[in-house]
């Protein structure tokens, strides 16, 4: 919110070509400078540790300079190692469907609620939003009852090299699956979306859609052909938020999946833990990298984020 | 903004339009497309049995074991060298056990063990790498886990009789094939020691006089970490164990025949603890183990009480010189009729057979060749070439290419009449973590020459207050 208004004030208030340097001023930026720096500072620092080798770092301790240099190593090491790949193979095939069924699902519930006036109009909305109130975690036992008690189907596989991925289910449950995994996402994602989709939603007039009804168009081609293209900005805005929200999940799939191989990348960098020996330098390393996409998403739809911060923030 | 009644009039035209919506014919095909996808894959469920049956069928009359086929194991093995070694093990497995297909599940160390009970309970690979002690019997008392009495039988006479004793459950069978264990004992730098001239010492004085020496010497005597509450357990273990024997530990860690923490000859382990509490490193509380070790590694540091795995730190450093130099002694005599038992902790990892695995009635055969298999010496040695921290358990291992302090690992551990797992394999888990006795022995260091009356009330309390396992 902050940054949206920031944004805003700076839109409208145009700065004077000869201004002072008050004193208030310098107080505030000296200020969002040490800010800055707070926050900085520990990536920064996983940075300079990911960057020396576990070695120079037991002799001298971590608060030392390094004699040694600075080398690439542990990187290395966290891509062979870490067998990287595989993992942000995992991780894709966990986010992409959950972003996009997500989507789907949450703006037909929000183009019900909004586009047309029934009696539990507002209940259903109020009930979507409500479940975001839940915390995941208070899930977690019974929902890992179900998963290994619900039965699905077994349809074969798709193997490429050493991965393979199941069709459905390879162990006729939903543990231990990804879709399970994208199920789950899916379920605690669709609330907020709606939330948002709908806020956006209620800013389309109506007639456009009741126009599309005497054109004769049914209520799913409105849904598809006439408000979804027109929530584009929103759908990309949500879809990045939701990128994000999924990709960073440490939680399910620590629970839900019970194959190590299976796991996405954050919960994988915990593979780089031994039983007694834990390399700090090479976690750095591997969670910096697994830091990536996030950011590169973020700095490729940086519009669609801040939309994204402010969607529904107006009534239309 | 619309007319309002506008508005109504279109929301009951499409109330009336959804009722005939198009799509609420297709259900009925979709059911059907569904029927025949079922048929097709009962088709090829059945088709596959019948191929496994046939994989299977080549089970030799009479054993218990079979060749062929397919099993499941599930590891905690993540560190790089313990993951070859299994994998290593892997493959020699399929290449003697006629072709046996393992797939291999490995999971990291912590998460493995956090999530245990939930993974035995739900569905677990055929065969599971886990610790012997009380953690084997809890989950064997459970019904968890498959006795392996045949396995035993024809793999013992490769084992001692310590081993033996490691692997029994409550109700005398077998439950598992240990495979590797690791002793506690005290480490230094042979540099270090050369150059300042200090010798082991063998008892408590001269352990005491010996950390005096040193701290005049500008060393800190005992390197000393407890940020992860366990290390600290260790040497209560040992002092314990050589104060008031074997069984008053074992008794008192499983509450058996009515011990109770509230005993003078606990007390009296905690007063002879305080004794040596001086000579540690400074805010050991906030540091790791790999940071103690750390101490010895840069010569700031005289001793350690650690396990043999300090030796990982040694070489994750990436010097061989540094390796070289590491050597260990057996905790000192403290003076008690119990030293001649000159028991010690050497944590014992075993294989077991679980029981709710979902492929367990057809891989069972398989899944006993494979802890045969595992029991062979030239198997761990395999594995040990891979993570050299953990020393073969068969008596056929081939002890010939261990280094120096390999062999002398052996050596304390084969001369130790009573061997203990280490506290929190020896106790129940909901009392060795935080808030049973890693958060009572930090309670006892950060003052550790005031009267221990409450603090071992405490212990008693919590240890009552906990639900029956």
């Amino acid at each position: 919110m902050a940054t949206a208004t920031a944004v805003a004030g700076a839109r409208i208030r145009r700065t004077p070509r000869g201004r002072r340097l008050k004193p208030a001023r310098m107080v505030l930026h000296a200020f969002l400078f040490l800010v800055a720096i707070l926050w900085l500072f520990p990536l920064a620092w996983a940075l300079f540790m990911s960057l020396r080798t576990y070695g120079d770092t037991a002799l001298h301790g971590y608060i030392s300079w390094p004699t040694d240099g600075l080398t690439l190593t542990n990187y290395q090491t966290f891509w062979t190692q870490g067998e990287l790949p595989l993992f942000y193979l995992n991780t894709l095939l966990v986010v992409i469907p959950g972003v996009t069924l997500t989507l789907i699902l949450a703006s037909m519930v929000a183009f019900c609620c909004t586009q047309f006036s029934w009696k539990f109009n507002l209940t259903v909305l109020m009930l979507f939003t409500a479940g975001n109130l839940l915390p995941p975690q208070v899930l977690v036992v019974p929902l890992y009852f179900i998963y290994t008690h619900t039965p699905i189907a077994m349809l074969g596989s798709i193997d490429i090299g050493s991965f393979s991925f199941a069709l459905f289910s390879d162990n006729n449950l939903l543990y231990d699956q990804y879709i399970g995994l994208i199920l789950i996402h899916v379920v605690f994602q669709t609330g907020f979306a709606t939330f948002v989709l709908s806020n956006y939603m209620k800013t389309i007039t109506k007639e456009i859609t009741e126009s599309a009804l005497v054109d004769g168009a049914n209520v799913f081609r409105i849904w598809w052909s006439v408000i979804l293209p027109l929530c584009r900005p929103a759908l990309a805005a949500m879809a990045t938020l939701l990128f994000t929200f999924m990709y960073n999940d440490f939680f399910w799939a620590l629970f839900l999946l019970k194959t190590g191989d299976k796991r996405p990348i954050t919960t994988a960098l915990n593979n780089l833990q031994g039983e007694f020996f834990v390399n700090n330098n090479l976690i750095a390393a591997g969670a910096l990298v697994a830091c990536i996409p996030p950011i590169l998403v973020y700095i490729v739809l940086q519009k669609q984020f801040i939309s994204g911060l402010t969607l529904g923030s107006t009534k239309g | 903004m619309g007319d309002s009644r506008e508005a109504k009039r279109v929301a009951a035209r499409l109330q009336a339009r959804s009722l005939e919506l198009p799509y609420v014919g297709e259900v009925p095909l979709n059911l059907d497309l569904s029927r025949r996808d079922m048929l097709k894959i009962a088709g090829y469920g059945s088709l596959a049995a019948f191929l496994a049956a046939c994989g299977s069928t080549s089970t030799t009359g009479g054993s218990i074991t079979a060749t062929g086929g397919n099993m499941s194991l599930g590891s905690y093995g993540s560190d790089p060298g313990s993951k070859a070694g299994v994998k290593a093990i892997v493959d020699a497995f399929t290449a003697a056990n006629g072709g046996t297909k393992v797939k291999l599940n490995t999971v990291d160390h912590g998460t493995f063990q956090n999530q245990i009970t939930s993974y035995l309970q739900g569905t677990p690979e055929d065969v599971f790498t886990w610790f012997s002690g009380h953690r084997m019997r809890f989950f064997a008392d459970k019904g968890l886990a498959t006795p392996i009495d045949d396995v035993w039988n024809a793999v013992k006479s490769n084992y001692t009789a310590g081993f033996e004793a490691s692997i029994k459950g409550n109700d005398g069978h077998a439950y598992a094939v240990p495979t590797d264990y690791y002793p506690w004992a005290v480490f230094y730098r042979k540099d270090v020691w050369a150059a300042k001239n200090y010798t082991v010492p063998t008892n408590w004085d001269d352990f005491k006089k010996l950390c005096e020496q040193m701290k005049k010497d500008g060393l800190t005597p005992i390197a000393f970490a407890d940020k992860d509450g366990w290390p600290a357990q260790g040497t209560f273990d040992i002092l314990n164990l050589r104060m008031n024997g074997y069984d008053f530990h074992v008794n008192l860690l499983t509450g058996a025949n009515g011990q109770k923490w509230t005993d003078p000859k606990v007390a009296q382990v905690f007063k002879k603890w305080s004794e040596i509490t001086p000579y540690y490193s400074p805010g050991f509380k906030g540091l790791t183990w790999e940071q103690g070790a750390d101490q010895l590694l840069r010569k700031q540091a005289g001793m350690y009480l650690l396990g043999l795995f300090v030796s990982d730190e040694f070489k994750a450093s990436g010097k061989q010189a540094d390796v070289d130099q590491l050597d260990f002694f057996a905790f000192p005599d403290v003076g008690s009729q119990y030293d001649a038992e000159k028991a010690l902790d050497a944590p014992i990892d075993v294989y077991m057979v679980t029981k709710k695995s979902p492929t367990l009635s057809n891989d069972l055969g398989q899944a006993k060749a494979f802890m045969e298999f595992m029991a062979k010496g030239s198997t761990q040695v395999l594995y040990w070439k891979n993570a050299p921290g953990s020393i073969p358990t068969a008596n056929d291992a081939d002890t010939s290419q261990y280094p120096a302090l390999t062999k002398k690992a052996v050596d304390i551990v084969s001369k130790a009449q009573k061997i203990t797992q280490y506290f929190d394999r020896d106790s129940r888990p909901d009392y060795s973590g935080p808030n049973g006795m890693q958060g009572f022995l930090l309670r006892f260091l950060s003052n550790p020459t005031s009267d221990t009356t409450s603090l071992q009330k405490d212990m008693q309390s919590f240890w009552d207050s906990l639900p029956p396992e």
